[in-house]
C-alpha cells in the first residue's frame, strides 16, 4: 500500500491547493446558474423526497411480510441517497483525469489531485444531506446511541468512493470505453443493491451477486442504523473493511504501474 | 558534448534525464498491460541520456530538428512530465510558458481565473492580492477582468495568462517559442518584460525554431537531436554546425524541397497590407535600375540600391532587415539595420526609410530572390516580412563560374 499511502501524503501536504480545487469543482458545477449552489443539494434532496411522498403519503404503501415494518418511502430514501452520493462521487471521480488532462498536461501537479477534488466535491454535497437524513430518521427509534455509527461509515463511504473512482480514473485514462461501461454498470447496480427491496426479497441463491456491488455493505449498514437504530452487523464491518483494502490493493497497483505515463495517456 | 561548470551557482542541473513513450498497439494494448502488468509495446525514448547544467543568469537556446525532444525536454524541465530515468534538480521558481491559458474556466471572471490559476502555480490567495493590481495592468484588461473569461477573445486570455505566469520573477525561466503572444504592442511588452527578468539574472531556457532569436538571446545553445544531446556550448558554433545539418538534410531530401523550389521561383509579389494601417509593417521596397527582362526584371546597374519604407510602432524607431538569395532559395547574405548599427531615417507620419546600397554587387550572373524585414527596436520581433516576394536577374561582367566575388588577393 506504499504508493497509495505516498499519493495521501502528497494530498495533505497539498492540502490547501487540494482545498482550492475543491472549492472551484463545487462552484464550477453551478456555475452560471441563478440559483447557484442551492441546485446542488436541491436536486438530490428532491429525488428523495420524491420517494417520500409518492410512496408514503399519497400511496401510503406499506412493506409486506418480512421486511422492516416501515413505509416503501422511507426504506427507499435510506438506500437512495447512499447510493446517490455513491454514484456522483465515483463518476465524476473517474472522469476527473480526463476532464483534467489539459490542465495536468500544463501545470506540474500530481493528478490524484484531481480525484480527490471531485470525490470531495461530491461528500461536500451528500455529506450533509446524509446527516440530515440521519436527523430526520432518528425519531423513528428514539434517538439510538446506534446513529453514531453513521460518522465512521459516512468516511469510509467517502474513502472507498475515492479508491474506486481513481481506480476507474486510471482504467479510463487507459482506455475510453471504461467509462461508458461503468456508466452502465452504475444504472444496473441500484438493482444489485437492496436499495429498492429488501436483501430478504432477493432470491437466496442469487444473493451472493449483492456481494459483488461494493455498496450492499454500505446500503444494509444504513438501512440497519436509521430504520432499525441498531449498530451495523460485524459482517457488514468485514464486508466494508475487504472491500476497501482489496480496492486499495489494486489501486496500489495501478498506480505503480502507470504513474510515469499517466499524463501522457490523457 | 557536456560541459562542466562551477556547481555553485547552479540553477537547473540535469542528470542523464531518458523520457519514455511506450506506444501501444491500441488502447485496449494499453489497459491489457496496466491490468496484467505484462508489458507489450514499442518503445520509443523521446530523451535519452540528457545531461547539462544551467547557472544563474545564463540563457541558452534549445534547437534541434522536429521531433528532436525539444517539447519533450522542456515539460520535462517544468515538471509536467514524468522523467522515465535520470534526475532534475532545481533551484528555486521555475516558471515555464509553455501553451498560455490552460486551466482557465470559462464561465468565471477573468478575477477569479487569475486566482484560481495562480493557486496552481504556486501564488496564494495573500500574495495575489498583492499582485493582482500590476497583473491587470500589464494585461490591459481592466473592467474586462469582472467578465466571464469565455467572452474573451483569444488573444486577451493569453495575455492574462502571460501576465499571470510572469508576475513573480522566477529562477528558471523556460519558454517554448512564446515570443509570438497577442498583437504586436502586446509581443512588444513580453520581450521587454523577459529581457528585463534577464538583465535580473534570471536563467532562461529558450526552445525556438528561429536561430535567428536563439543568436539574439542566447549564451549558450544545446542541440538536440533526436532525443540525444548533439551539441552543447557557445550559440555561435552550435547554431553553426546545426545549419549546416539542416542544409544537408534538405539536400537529402530533393522531393521535398522541389516543390519549395518552384514556388520560390514563381514570382511571389509582397504580401497585402494589414487590416490596421496603424500596424508596423513593410510599406515599400523599391530596387533603382531595373529594366524588363525576358522573363523577370533585370537589374541594369553595377550597384544594388535598395529603397525599403517601413511604418514602425508608435514612436518606437523600428528596424529595416533585407535578404538576399539564389532564386531557388540558397541564401546569400542578409543584412539588419540593429546588427550594424544603422538606423532608419524618420519621413515623418510614423515612416521611416533605409536606403541600402551594395556597391558593384559582389555576385555572379543569375536569378536571385529578395526578402524585406520590418524589426522593433531591439530587434527581436519581427513585425512584417515580405519574405522572397521579388525576383530579378543580375548579368556580372565576369564569365566564370561562381556565386560570389570574395574579397581576395593575387601576388
Amino acid at each position: 500500500m506504499l504508493t497509495v499511502w505516498n499519493e495521501f501524503r502528497s494530498i495533505w501536504r497539498a492540502r490547501a491547493l487540494v482545498n482550492v480545487l475543491t472549492r472551484r469543482e463545487i462552484s464550477g458545477r453551478h456555475a452560471g446558474t441563478a440559483a447557484g449552489i442551492f441546485w446542488l443539494y436541491i436536486q438530490p434532496l428532491f429525488s428523495v423526497a420524491a420517494f417520500y411522498l409518492v410512496f408514503d403519503v399519497v400511496f401510503a404503501m406499506r412493506q409486506g411480510s418480512g421486511a422492516h415494518s416501515t413505509g416503501v418511502g422511507t426504506f427507499l430514501v435510506v438506500g437512495a441517497l447512499p447510493w446517490m452520493a455513491f454514484c456522483d462521487a465515483l463518476m465524476r471521480g473517474m472522469n476527473s483525469l480526463l476532464d483534467a488532462g489539459g490542465l495536468l498536461q500544463k501545470n506540474p501537479m500530481p493528478p490524484v489531485f484531481f480525484v480527490v477534488k471531485s470525490v470531495l466535491a461530491s461528500s461536500v454535497i451528500f455529506g450533509p444531506l446524509l446527516m440530515l437524513m440521519g436527523l430526520a430518521y432518528a425519531p423513528l427509534h428514539g434517538f439510538a446511541v446506534a446513529l453514531w455509527a453513521l460518522l465512521p461509515l459516512l468516511l469510509l463511504q467517502v474513502l472507498l468512493s475515492f479508491l474506486l473512482a481513481y481506480t476507474l480514473a486510471i482504467l479510463a485514462a487507459a482506455l475510453r470505453d471504461t467509462v461508458q461501461f461503468v456508466g452502465f454498470l452504475v444504472s444496473v447496480g441500484i438493482y444489485l443493491t437492496p436499495v429498492l427491496f429488501p436483501v430478504t426479497l432477493f432470491p437466496e441463491n442469487w444473493r451472493w451477486l449483492l456481494w459483488l456491488n461494493p455498496m450492499t455493505a454500505f446500503v444494509l449498514a444504513y438501512q440497519q442504523i436509521l430504520l432499525q437504530g441498531a449498530w451495523p452487523e460485524p459482517g457488514v464491518w468485514v464486508a466494508v473493511g475487504s472491500w476497501t483494502l482489496l480496492v486499495g490493493a489494486g489501486l496500489n497497483v495501478l498506480v505503480k504501474r502507470s504513474r510515469d505515463q499517466l499524463v501522457d495517456w490523457l | 558534448m557536456t560541459e562542466q561548470v562551477s556547481t555553485q551557482q547552479n540553477v537547473l542541473s540535469v542528470r542523464d534525464l531518458g523520457k519514455e513513450y511506450r506506444l501501444y498497439a491500441s488502447p485496449r494494448q494499453r489497459l491489457a498491460a496496466l491490468l496484467r502488468g505484462k508489458a507489450n509495446y514499442r518503445s520509443h525514448w523521446a530523451i535519452q541520456g540528457v545531461t547539462f547544467d544551467l547557472v544563474r543568469g545564463q540563457c541558452i537556446g534549445v534547437i534541434g530538428d522536429n521531433g528532436a525532444g525539444k517539447s519533450s525536454l522542456l515539460k520535462l524541465l517544468a515538471g509536467t512530465l514524468t522523467p522515465t530515468r535520470g534526475t532534475i534538480e532545481r533551484v528555486g521558481r521555475v516558471t515555464a510558458i509553455l501553451e498560455l491559458g490552460a486551466g482557465f474556466h470559462p464561465e468565471f471572471s477573468g478575477r477569479d481565473n487569475l486566482y484560481f490559476a495562480g493557486n496552481l502555480i504556486g501564488i496564494e490567495r495573500e500574495q495575489m492580492a498583492e499582485l493582482e493590481p500590476s497583473i491587470i495592468e500589464f494585461s490591459e484588461l481592466g473592467d474586462a477582468m469582472d467578465r466571464p473569461v469565455k467572452t474573451y477573445s483569444s488573444g486577451m486570455s493569453v495575455r492574462l495568462a502571460f501576465a499571470l505566469v510572469t508576475a513573480v520573477q522566477p529562477d528558471l525561466l523556460i519558454i517554448d517559442e512564446a515570443l509570438a503572444v497577442g498583437d504586436q504592442h502586446f509581443q512588444k511588452k513580453c520581450i521587454d518584460r523577459i529581457m528585463d527578468f534577464r538583465a535580473k539574472g534570471c536563467t532562461i531556457l529558450f526552445c525556438s525554431h528561429s536561430p535567428y532569436h536563439i543568436r539574439h538571446l542566447c549564451d549558450r545553445a544545446l542541440w538536440l537531436h533526436q532525443g540525444r544531446v548533439r551539441q552543447f556550448g557557445e550559440t555561435e558554433e552550435v547554431l553553426g554546425s546545426y545549419l549546416v545539418h539542416s542544409r544537408l538534410l534538405d539536400e537529402g531530401q530533393p522531393d521535398v524541397a522541389e516543390p519549395q523550389a518552384a514556388a520560390a521561383a514563381a514570382p511571389a509579389g509582397p504580401p497585402p497590407p494589414p487590416a490596421d494601417p496603424a500596424q508596423a509593417h513593410v510599406v515599400s521596397v523599391e530596387l533603382a535600375n531595373l529594366v524588363e527582362g525576358e522573363d523577370m526584371p533585370r537589374l541594369n546597374s553595377k550597384d544594388l540600391v535598395a529603397t525599403i519604407v517601413v511604418r514602425g510602432r508608435g514612436d518606437e524607431r523600428p528596424n529595416v532587415g533585407f535578404m538576399i538569395e539564389q532564386s531557388k532559395g540558397v541564401g546569400i547574405t542578409s543584412l539588419a539595420t540593429h546588427e550594424e548599427g544603422a538606423h532608419p531615417v524618420s519621413l515623418g507620419n510614423g515612416l521611416w526609410r533605409s536606403i541600402l546600397t551594395f556597391p558593384n554587387l559582389p555576385l555572379h550572373s543569375g536569378d536571385y530572390v529578395i526578402s524585406a524585414y520590418v524589426f522593433d527596436e531591439s530587434g527581436l520581433i519581427v513585425y512584417d516580412q515580405w519574405f522572397q516576394f521579388f525576383h530579378f536577374r543580375f548579368v556580372s561582367p565576369t564569365l566564370m563560374p561562381g556565386l560570389v566575388h570574395l574579397p581576395h588577393r593575387w601576388e
